[in-house]
């Protein structure tokens, strides 16, 4: 028996309701006192085209998928065939077979198969074909012995605002599906078991929901965007909760307007964001460069799916990195800053404005679509340690929350003041005294566009000075493991789950590792990294791309070590613990290290 | 600031770079005698220009000048006025930066009607390039970029403006000053999105479209002719004769900023600091 640890797959057609069933029992889960992560796999579409969601519910912490489903629920034959091979031996299945039959070929002998006909119940016990989905959650419960109370509570809740009447057929249909069990398979046990807990004080969260609510949290009044998969949900929260708070969100024509948009509210004194993907990104590259060159604090989300060109809209992966560090004409200071979980993502979204306001230069802040349009349990948001710091702005009077106060006098305020850290002071419009051109071209201290050949070189040097005087405010990296340990692993983002899970599984074998999250990737954290692998004999880079653009980096810092192994994943899935294990163990094998 | 504004308030001490001659000299007299007029004081005043010779505007106006990159000044207007909708905002650009490059911003600025005011300076030539034809040279115009005569079309964006829902349309030429400050007062004054086309000639690359052929070919439109009619308007801008100049079309409407933002207080007015556990509501829903 498998207790508090399983993984769920719903799959069908997309539009079938495998999201909202699968929303669902990640709710439940969480209110068994589980840890739960989600990963959506869905097809870029909105009716038709196989889809799956997976929902993982354990007792420990949980950021990733696991090697492999111990439960298929599938609405139709196609997701049995797409995702028999991941199942894992000992798990089970629950089909539709209300039309279709599971031929031979797929009937994998190791696997329990719970065939119900479960839209057939629904049209014919339930009166509503609708419900199919939810019948199978009613199944699944009694499978792995839920408690009832539990899951007639969420599915009510979830269901409250359409009214008694759909709440009542819902609760129906989970109670047809727990009926449907007890009276065909009392006698076969699926093998699983999740216990009821406590839910402590927890929330269950997206990661595009966190970055947008730690934004609003961290002084954003401002966004512009423009709709495009993964990053979409931020401009929708932030539609529903700026005007709320005095802000203004706009959903532009293109992102060449959502990024001018948000230097031009940047300019004004309101702290402003887009988010966006990367075609986004690349048709936002120009302005970025401006906001660097105007030393304008913006907030820049890249939630990064598989590309190039379409790519595959809805899939993740982590090849955006050099675009974001390198992409852009000519030089200018800007920061990476990246979360590892839904929690992080949080902070970070809201640490993101005051770097940006403290260091006048684009920020961005980057995750993927692994991570960005996953659900998490995380704790409950501390909100008394959030400060807004607004650097050297000097704003409207008693209206500015910036600690540059003072008067501004005209022709002797100048805007792009050299300084020792390279930040000058900063007005906006209305203040008075503070008139001055923003302007893309070079200009001296004053803003008065030069070319002057010693202005230049001054003024190169004080905008990317900053990236130096900003080192300390930027966040460290996270690590894990045996400081010690003879084998150090490096990756950002979203595989902070299944490398911090691949560690516990080999130190369990006997290979004990040592794993840095990086969560500033720029400017790029050389001591970081050069005293994280301090005395490691293999370094592995894991990342979600094909050239190993992370692993590069590193490699121009420490330079060629004998054993830098790159463990790279590119088919817009992300990684699974074992995925991560065998790359390692395989590596190591083949040389001399011993396994201690 | 009490004293009578005059137009050296909103002069700046940066020598021009345009060619002696150039018709943006009109344009930059213009619009400080109507900004001096109006007695808008420059620290409220937001000023936003592409790029091109006529993006060189913001550098010599005493504002708070953005010179931002090419075709996009109308994005960061129109952010400028949603973020403190108390800043008196006007952008500025050429022909290519508005008609070209820009022109897909153009029809939704106009479309969403921030209380914004967008001068097109229009000399029908790529100046600062040195002379290429542009969205509004006349077929057959002669340049680098088309040796055997410029095989396209025209653009009219006033009707282009007229069909995407502009609630201000004028024209003016910049040799004629009184009359230029009197359409660009107005303009500042509409509330929503105004346009203002100005015929400033390239006196270096463009042989065809000079002062004298706009002295030749416009006209202004009189006192019969009704700026409230739609249709009216239309029928103007598309006929084929000379050139008219004046106001086309103007109507109220309910702007951008009053729609996207119900609060009194201006977006950057507002405070950021303070009780951070006014947010810890919303994570009851995740709950």
């Amino acid at each position: 028996m498998i207790v508090n640890s399983i993984e769920i797959m719903f799959g069908g057609q997309a539009g079938d309701g495998s999201l909202t069933t699968g929303d669902l029992i990640a709710g439940v889960f969480k209110r068994m006192g589980l840890e739960v992560y989600t990963y959506k796999d869905f097809p870029s579409r909105i009716r038709g085209g196989h889809t799956n969601y997976v929902i993982r519910a354990q007792q420990r912490e949980n950021y990733g998928m696991a090697d492999m489903v111990d439960c298929l629920v599938a609405f139709d034959l196609e997701a049995v065939e797409a995702h028999i091979e991941e199942m894992r031996p000992g798990g089970f299945v629950i089909f539709d077979n209300t039309s279709e039959q599971i031929p031979d070929d797929v009937r994998r002998a190791d696997i329990n198969w719970y065939e119900i006909p479960l839209a057939k119940i629904a049209k014919d016990e339930l009166k509503a074909e609708i419900v199919r989905n939810t019948i199978s959650l009613g199944v699944l419960g009694a499978l792995i012995g839920m408690d009832p109370e539990v899951m007639h509570g969420e599915v009510a809740a979830l269901w409250k605002r359409k009214g008694d009447k759909v709440v009542e057929m819902n609760v129906g249909a989970v109670i047809a599906g727990e009926r449907y069990v007890k009276e065909h398979f009392a006698e076969r046990p699926s093998g699983y078991s999740l216990t009821k807990g406590v839910d402590g004080e927890r929330l269950l969260m997206m990661g595009n929901d966190a970055i947008a609510y730690g934004a609003l949290v961290g002084g954003c009044r401002f966004m512009a965007g423009y709709p495009i998969t993964p990053a979409t949900d931020i401009l929708e929260w932030m539609a529903k909760y700026l005007p709320q708070h005095g802000g203004v969100a706009v959903q532009a024509e293109d992102e060449l307007s959502a990024i001018n948009m948000t230097l031009g509210a940047a300019f004004t004194g309101a702290r402003a964001m887009t988010a966006t993907s990367g075609p986004g990104l690349s048709l936002m590259t120009e302005a970025i460069g401006l906001a660097g060159v105007l030393e304008i604090p913006v907030v820049i989300v890249e939630c990064a799916r598989a590309g190039p060109s379409t790519g595959m809209p809805t899939k993740t992966e982590q090849s955006n990195l050099n675009h974001i560090i390198f992409g852009g004409h000519g030089e200018i200071p800007k920061a990476v800053i990246s979360p590892g979980t839904v929690e992080e993502s949080f902070y970070f979204g809201a640490l993101a404005f005051n770097l940006a306001e403290k260091y006048q230069m684009p920020i961005f802040l980057l995750t993927e679509q692994a991570l960005c349009q996953s659900k998490a349990t995380l704790p409950l948001l501390e909100f008394g340690a959030l400060e807004i710091d607004r650097g050297k702005l000097i704003g409207h009077n008693g209206h500015s929350n910036g600690n540059g106060h003072g008067k501004v006098v005209f022709g002797e305020y100048k805007r792009f003041a050299h300084t020792d850290d390279g930040v000058s002071p900063r007005v906006i419009p209305g203040v008075e005294g503070g008139m001055h051109l923003a302007a893309g071209s070079e200009h001296n201290d004053a803003g008065v566009i030069t070319e002057n050949v010693k202005n230049r070189a001054k003024m190169m040097e004080k905008r990317m000075r900053k990236l130096e005087s900003m080192r300390e405010d930027l966040p460290k990296g996270n690590i894990f493991g045996d400081p010690s340990a003879e084998v150090a692993i490096i990756g950002w983002g979203a595989n902070r789950g299944p490398i911090v899970e691949a560690l516990d599984r080999l130190a369990a074998a006997g290979t004990k590792t040592r794993f840095l999250q990086m969560r500033t990737l720029w400017p790029f954290p050389e001591d970081e990294v050069r005293d994280f692998i301090k005395g490691a004999k293999h370094v592995f880079v894991v990342e979600n791309n094909f050239t190993g653009q992370l692993d590069r980096l590193i490699r121009v810092v420490v330079g060629p070590l004998e054993y830098m192994h790159s463990v790279r994943k590119y088919n817009g899935r992300a990684f699974r613990p074992i995925e991560i294990i065998e790359p390692i163990e395989r590596a190591l094998s083949s040389t001399v290290l011993a396994r201690t | 600031m009490t004293a009578v504004l005059t137009p050296k308030d909103f002069a700046t001490a940066t020598p021009s770079w345009w060619c002696p001659g150039c018709g943006d000299y009109g344009v930059l007299s213009a619009l400080k005698s109507a900004l001096a007029d109006l007695g808008k004081n420059p620290k409220d005043v937001a000023f936003v220009s592409g790029i091109g010779c006529s993006g060189k505007i913001s550098g010599y106006l005493h504002s708070y000048a953005f010179h931002g990159v090419h075709g996009r000044a109308l994005p960061v207007a129109t952010a400028v006025k949603l973020a403190n909708k108390e800043l008196t905002v006007i952008a500025a650009g050429g022909d290519g930066d508005g008609y070209a490059i820009g022109a897909g911003h153009f029809i939704h600025a106009v479309r969403r009607n921030p209380d914004v005011t967008y001068i097109v300076m229009d000399n029908q030539t790529y100046g600062l390039t040195k002379g290429q034809s542009s969205p509004t040279s006349q077929t057959g115009y002669v340049t680098g970029t088309s040796p055997n005569g410029h095989p396209e079309a025209p653009m009219n964006g006033l009707v282009v403006a007229l069909a995407a829902g502009a609630t201000f349309l004028a024209r003016g030429f910049s040799a004629h000053p009184k009359l230029l400050v009197e359409l660009l007062k107005q303009a500042i004054s509409h509330k929503g999105f105004s346009i203002v086309e100005v015929e400033s000639p390239c006196v270096t690359y463009n042989k065809i479209n000079t002062y004298a052929w706009f002295k030749e070919n416009t006209f202004y439109l009189d006192e019969t002719y009704d700026p409230t009619d739609k249709v009216a308007a239309f029928k103007m801008l598309i006929n084929e004769g000379k050139m008219p100049l004046g106001i086309f079309y103007r109507e109220d409407r309910a702007t951008l900023e009053d729609l996207a933002n119900k609060a009194a207080t201006p977006v950057v007015k507002q405070s950021l600091n303070g009780d951070m556990k006014r947010f810890a509501s919303i994570q009851e829903q995740y709950r």
